[in-house]
């Protein structure tokens, strides 16, 4: 009979050891058991423990635990400015105007209804605004490298990635770049970058416009976490006088399900609240399920929050469709082979009673669905298959 | 012009009263009519193709009103939508090209007054980007075409910009010519489109094969017969296809050109798919995700192929590649036959009488024409094009029709 091994065991011993040591040598640098990636990580991010981009979707989304709240407030208090120009100088930057790309997009993230990637480009913008460089191809470098830092300062974030890689794309693709003069063309990167806000909200209305088709009367829809495109597709039906019920899931442990709920309620939509744990029970009553995506990735499938998969999972076996809202600029050039695939997004879980140090916490904020439990995607590019996501980011890439 | 409209009223008869049967000759139908309307409408100066297709998006709404359930009408008018914003596109490109014809044209000169404003490289991007799905890659520069218009115009434009003009106006004048001329062309594929599928069939048909078919489709029979005539052997199950048992007519023909047929009853599909190496069958429609609209009982023959994965092949004409999405096709996209195909009346009178008992009679007949097929369990599409997997079906869609026209149908026709 097969079995599996007890090393886990050896492993959680061997970590903690090298924690120990970690915390013995923490102050001749040069010992240090990490790897270097993982030490300019620490170096850039100030609590790795903790995913920023997390952060920032707790502090929009209003429903914020009490430890979370500490937790931000010394993101936005301290970190930025001592660990950002720490990167910036390590980064071999000359930051003449103490401008920091960085400090930039942590600036353009705060504000509530801005998408990430609308942030990164805005922040990118600003790259070019204070940029001294004089020929496209050093514009291009300097670009490189604030989205790069950009890039590792928050791994979590795929659309922060996603953002930055299309902008590139754009700066290096264009043809009319090409035969304007450099200032001309500077300035039509920024007016570019400038507009894709109104990108993203023109995109969220395309996506809700094509997504309330899909609503009919009587319907029962299942939605988990909060996401402002598939709010804005509930908006939409509702307001074009569709009768429908939503069943949100509480979405622990940001609760974000609740918000939901609150803003439908407002609507006059019927809401019923159901705790993650609920989700097989009900499922018999629910129509579709609507999900939104941190990222969608290159086989088809998307990143959302912790327990999209479970639910994709449950309603396959049930034959519910499952639909997914994403803007097209969170379509991302991964290709996660399996949960643990991709860069963890960790954040702090609050059970309400204190945990015995020798229990382990799942803390990994999101799961990979894979294409195969989705049925449709909304996008602004239109209502695509899964298969259409990698032959879009073939187009664009290759 | 009245007689153009009594033909579409002759027409819209027609498909209200179902009189034409098949999505082929609906199709033909519905574009030899669009294509005799475009010949005679009388176009305006400035403007052209926005005139046209205001006028056959009218009528095209019409015609699907009078048969919603017959989605070929919506795709040829979408269709032939789609041809006339592309032949618009190709005379503005040309246009920019510089086949100048000014002097000819000097004539028309207050026209020039409309839209001189736009350079032809702008109207000729901004066509394009209408005409084309929107992708990833233009999600950023897809504005700046409209926005920075005046740019590009005023470096190189200066001199083409007038003769431009002018020279649009001479051109659009071939443009009801070049519509016709492209719509000819849909006429012909359509009524090809057997010949170009029937090709294919010694690419999937192997010899000693066990094809099982339901009902009837031309398509399929045309497919069967190129097999046979390329000299594979084969045997052929045909399912007879419940209530109006076309599978007869269908294994009679079969045999007639020296094919070895069986016929089965519909229920005893599963039993005999075990046997069968292929399921090729016709559809009445395929929707943009792959689904399909086909003739009743081809889920439960999917079903049973998927069981004993048996490979699921639709034969399909690109005219029945309908750009829209089954929200819920049981409900909308069916049709209820009448119920004499099933029962008898004579024999069943008593029990259907109104009259008897309470008002209402106690036995219901239903006889729905079409079933949905969902895309995971088609194997494969073939159509004029070749084959397609059921994923693939949005790239085709993106080739024949153009992303406005489905959305503006969509609202005003259904």
């Amino acid at each position: 009979m097969w079995r599996r091994s007890a090393s886990f065991i050896l492993e959680k011993r061997q970590l903690q050891q090298q924690q120990q040591q970690q915390g013995d040598t923490v102050t001749n640098a040069d010992s240090r058991p990490l790897s270097p990636s993982s030490t300019a990580m620490a170096a850039e991010n100030p609590n790795p423990k903790i995913s920023l981009y997390y952060q920032t979707r707790a502090a929009h989304h209003g429903v914020v635990t009490s430890d979370w709240l500490d937790q931000s407030k010394a993101a936005a208090g301290g970190h930025p400015d001592g660990a950002v120009s720490e990167n910036y100088v390590s980064g071999g930057e000359d930051d003449r105007k103490g401008f920091s790309v960085v400090d930039e997009f942590n600036n353009w993230r705060k504000q509530p209804d801005l998408a990430e990637a609308v942030a990164a480009i805005r922040s990118l913008a600003s790259v070019i605004r204070s940029s001294q460089a004089t020929t496209m191809m050093e514009l291009e470098i300097e670009l490189k490298k604030a989205a790069d830092s950009l890039k590792s300062w928050d791994t979590t974030s795929i659309s922060l990635t996603a953002g930055c890689d299309l902008f590139m794309r754009y700066v290096t693709r264009t043809s009319a770049l090409e035969y304007e003069d450099f200032n001309s063309a500077k300035s039509r990167l920024m007016e570019r970058a400038d507009k894709f806000g109104d990108i993203s909200y023109k995109a969220r209305r395309i996506i809700a416009s094509l997504g309330q088709d899909f609503v009919f009367d009587g319907c029962t829809i299942l939605v988990h976490g909060f996401s402002r495109v598939v709010f804005e597709i509930l908006r939409t039906a509702a307001q074009s006088k569709k009768l429908f019920r939503v069943f949100c899931t509480e979405g622990r442990p940001d609760r974000t399900g609740l918000r939901l709920a609150n803003e439908l309620a407002k609507l006059d939509v019927p809401v019923k609240l159901l705790i993650d744990s609920a989700v097989a029970y009900s499922m018999d009553d629910v129509d579709m399920v609507f999900v939104g995506a941190d990222g969608v990735v290159e086989s088809g499938g998307i990143i959302n929050m912790m327990g999209t998969y479970q639910i994709a999972l449950v309603a396959k076996s049930m034959n519910k469709p499952v639909y997914c809202a994403a803007e097209s600029y969170k379509f991302a050039r991964l290709y996660p082979l399996d949960q643990k695939d991709m860069e963890p997004a960790l954040r702090p879980i609050d059970f309400g009673v204190p945990i015995p140090s020798m229990v382990e916490v799942e803390t990994s904020a999101r799961d990979y669905t894979p294409p195969q439990y989705l049925t449709l995607l909304f996008t602004d590019l239109g209502v695509l298959t899964p298969s259409v996501v990698s032959d879009e980011l073939i187009q664009l890439y290759l | 012009m009245p007689d153009v409209h009594s033909l579409v009223n002759d027409f819209v008869i027609k498909l209200k009263k179902r009189k034409i049967e098949g999505s082929k000759a609906t199709a033909k139908q519905t574009v030899e009519l669009l294509r005799s309307f475009i010949s005679q409408q009388r176009l305006p100066n400035s403007n052209q193709a926005a005139a046209l297709i205001e006028a056959v998006r009218a009528v095209g709404e019409n015609l699907i009103a009078a048969n919603p359930v017959e989605l070929a009408v919506g795709n040829v008018v979408r269709r032939v939508l789609h041809i006339i914003r592309e032949e618009d596109l190709s005379l503005a490109t040309a246009a920019v090209g510089g086949i100048s014809l000014a002097d000819e044209s000097d004539d028309d000169d207050f026209e020039q007054d409309d839209h001189p404003v736009l350079s032809a490289t702008a109207v000729a991007a901004a066509a394009r980007s209408s005409l084309r799905p929107p992708s990833l890659q233009t999600l950023l520069e897809d504005a700046p075409h409209a926005a920075a218009a005046p740019h590009p115009s005023s470096s190189g434009g200066d001199s083409e910009g007038k003769s431009k003009s002018a020279d649009k106006n001479s051109v659009t004048r071939k443009l009801k010519h070049n519509v016709i001329e492209a719509v000819n062309e849909l006429v012909q594929e359509i009524s090809t489109c057997h010949e170009q599928i029937a090709e294919q069939a010694v690419e999937h048909i192997h010899q000693n094969e066990v094809i099982l078919t339901l009902g009837s489709s031309r398509t399929v029979m045309e497919f069967l017969f190129a097999a046979k005539e390329k000299k594979r052997t084969f045997r052929v199950f045909v399912a007879e296809g419940a209530p109006r048992y076309q599978g007869h007519a269908l294994a009679k023909e079969l045999a007639a050109r020296g094919l070895q047929t069986t016929v089965i009853t519909d229920s005893a599909v599963f039993a005999m798919i075990s046997r069968v190496n292929m399921v090729i069958v016709g559809a009445h429609a395929v929707m943009a995700n792959g689904g399909v609209i086909a003739p009743v009982g081809l889920n439960m023959v999917a079903l049973a192929a998927q069981r004993h994965a048996v490979p699921f092949v639709v034969l399909a004409g690109v005219h029945k590649l309908c750009p829209q999405y089954p929200h819920n096709p049981e409900v909308l996209l069916n049709e209820l036959k009448s119920p004499s195909e099933l029962l008898d009346f004579g024999e069943f009178s008593d029990c259907l009488d109104f009259a008897s008992g309470s008002g209402s009679p106690l036995l219901h007949v239903v006889n729905p024409a079409f079933d949905y097929v969902p895309p995971n369990l088609v194997s494969l599409f073939i159509t004029d094009t070749g084959g397609h997997n059921p994923s693939y079906m949005y790239r085709l869609i993106a080739d024949y029709y153009s992303a406005d026209d489905v959305v503006v149908k969509r609202k005003s026709a259904s």
